[in-house]
C-alpha cells in the first residue's frame, strides 16, 4: 500500500478557526469599518473572557514585559499592537484544531511545550538580531512541527509505521518520515499554511526549519532551526523527536550573532516559558469551563 | 580586569569587545554611553567557585555528561557553536542538580 499523498492528507484538515472563530471575524470586520477604534477591537475581544484572560496574562509577563501594568484589554491592544494581537489568536486556534490528536505516539502536551518554547526562542533571537515583527517569528516557530500533527490525525497507521523504524532503527525522526512516507514533516507542514494562506516567508521557514540553506527566506528559516536545535538541547518538551539534531552552523554564520547572547538567551527562554504555557495551553483561573 | 562579553549601546552599536582589557578611564567613557553595568572574567578561582559542575559529586557529573552526550545524534562532530550549547546546557543541568532539594 502506497503512503497518502500530503495533499489529501492536508485536504482532510478542516479548516477552522475553533472557539476563537467569531472573536476573529469580528475583529477583521471592526478593522474595515472607518469608525474602528482601540475600544472596538477591544470590546470584540472582551467578548471571550476566556481569551481576554489569556491576552491580559501573557501581555503582563516577561514575554511582553508590560510587568503587571496593563489591566484593560484596549490597553493591551494599544501597547501590542492589533496585527501581533491577531496573530495570537491564530496561532491558538491551531493548537485548538488539533487537540483531538491520541497522546498515543506523542504526548500532546509536549508537543505544545515544544513549540511554544521554539516560537519563544526564535521570537528572541529575531529580536536579539533586530529582524522586523518577531512576533512572526514566535508563530513560526510554533507552528515549524504542525506537518507531525497533520500525520498523526490524517494517516495514524502511517505514522504508527514512521515511529515504529524511527525505534528500531535509532535514526533521526526525520529520516524515517522520509524513508517511510517519502516525505517529511517540513513538507506537510509547508503544503498545510500554504492551502491556509500563511505569507510565503512563514512557510518557507517552516519548510525548511532543517535544512536553513535551501529556503529562499534563509534568514527566517535560519531563526526557526537555531530556536529548534536549542529548545531540543534545553530538553523543553518534545515533537516526538529524542535526538538532539545537529545545528547548522552555516544558519548561525548566518545570523551574524556572537555566541556570547547564547547564555542570555538561554536564561531568558527559561524565565519566559511558564508564562507563555500558561497563557496558551492552561484554563485561566475563573474562565469558564 | 578583562571584558567578558562584548558591550552594546541600546542601538546595539558595539562600545567594547568582550577581551578588553578595562580602565577607569573607559569606565567613565562608557557611563558616559549610558553602560550601567557589563560582565567582567572570573579569575580562575573565582571561576571555579562559580561553575556548579564542580560543586557536584563527581559520578553525579560524569552522570549528567553522559547523559547529555548521549540525547545527541553524532556528538563527536561538534563545531564551535554547537559546542558552546553543549557546554551552556552541561552547566544549566549541573545548576538544577544542585538545586534540588536532597531526598
Amino acid at each position: 500500500m502506497n503512503p497518502p499523498s500530503i495533499k489529501a492528507m492536508v485536504s482532510a484538515v478542516p479548516r477552522s478557526l475553533g472557539s476563537y472563530g467569531p472573536v476573529l471575524r469580528e475583529i477583521e470586520q471592526a478593522l474595515q469599518s472607518p469608525q474602528c477604534n482601540l475600544n472596538t477591537i477591544g470590546d470584540a475581544i472582551q467578548k471571550d473572557p476566556d481569551l481576554t484572560a489569556r491576552l491580559l496574562r501573557l501581555a503582563n509577563s516577561p514575554f511582553f514585559g508590560f510587568a503587571n501594568r496593563l489591566s484593560t484589554v484596549a490597553e493591551a491592544v494599544s501597547l501590542l499592537g492589533i496585527q501581533q494581537i491577531q496573530d495570537m489568536i491564530v496561532a491558538s486556534s491551531v493548537l485548538e484544531q488539533f487537540k483531538g490528536v491520541p497522546d498515543t505516539l506523542v504526548n500532546k502536551d509536549s508537543f505544545w511545550r515544544h513549540s511554544l518554547a521554539v516560537g519563544l526562542t526564535a521570537r528572541l533571537l529575531a529580536m536579539e538580531k533586530r529582524l522586523p515583527k518577531p512576533d512572526k517569528f514566535f508563530v513560526a516557530g510554533l507552528l515549524h512541527d504542525v506537518g507531525r500533527l497533520v500525520l498523526l490525525s490524517q494517516a495514524a497507521e502511517w505514522a504508527h509505521a514512521v515511529f515504529e523504524l524511527y525505534q528500531r532503527e535509532k535514526m533521526l525522526l526525520r529520516d524515517a518520515e522520509k524513508k517511510v512516507l517519502g516525505y517529511d514533516h517540513q513538507q506537510i507542514a509547508a503544503e498545510l499554511l500554504q492551502s491556509w494562506s500563511y505569507p510565503s516567508a512563514l512557510v518557507q521557514a517552516v519548510a525548511f526549519h532543517h535544512a536553513p540553506n535551501q529556503s529562499v527566506a534563509k534568514m527566517d528559516a535560519a531563526v526557526v532551526h537555531i530556536a529548534d536545535h536549542l529548545v531540543n538541547a534545553m530538553g523543553l518538551g518534545s515533537s516526538g523527536e529524542q535526538f538532539i539534531a545537529p545545528l547548522d552552523e552555516k544558519a548561525w554564520a548566518l545570523l551574524g550573532l556572537s555566541p556570547d547572547i547564547l547564555a542570555q538567551l538561554v536564561e531568558a527562554v527559561d524565565e519566559q516559558i511558564l508564562a507563555v504555557e500558561e497563557a496558551f495551553l492552561k484554563k485561566p483561573a475563573g474562565a469558564a469551563p | 580586569m578583562i571584558v567578558a562579553r562584548d558591550v552594546k549601546n541600546l542601538d546595539g552599536m558595539l562600545l567594547m569587545p568582550s577581551g578588553c582589557e578595562l580602565s577607569e578611564r573607559q569606565i567613565d567613557v562608557l557611563q558616559a554611553w549610558g553602560v550601567t553595568e557589563l560582565e567582567i572574567e572570573a579569575s580562575e578561582e573565582q571561576a571555579k567557585s562559580h561553575d556548579p559542575l564542580s560543586k557536584l559529586p563527581p559520578e553525579v557529573a560524569a552522570k549528567i555528561t553522559a547523559d547529555l552526550r548521549a540525547r545527541y545524534w553524532m556528538p563527536d562532530e561538534f563545531g564551535p557553536v554547537p559546542a558552546e550549547i553543549f557546554k551552556l546546557m552541561l552547566l544549566r543541568q549541573a545548576r538544577r542538580a544542585l538545586n534540588q532539594p536532597k531526598p
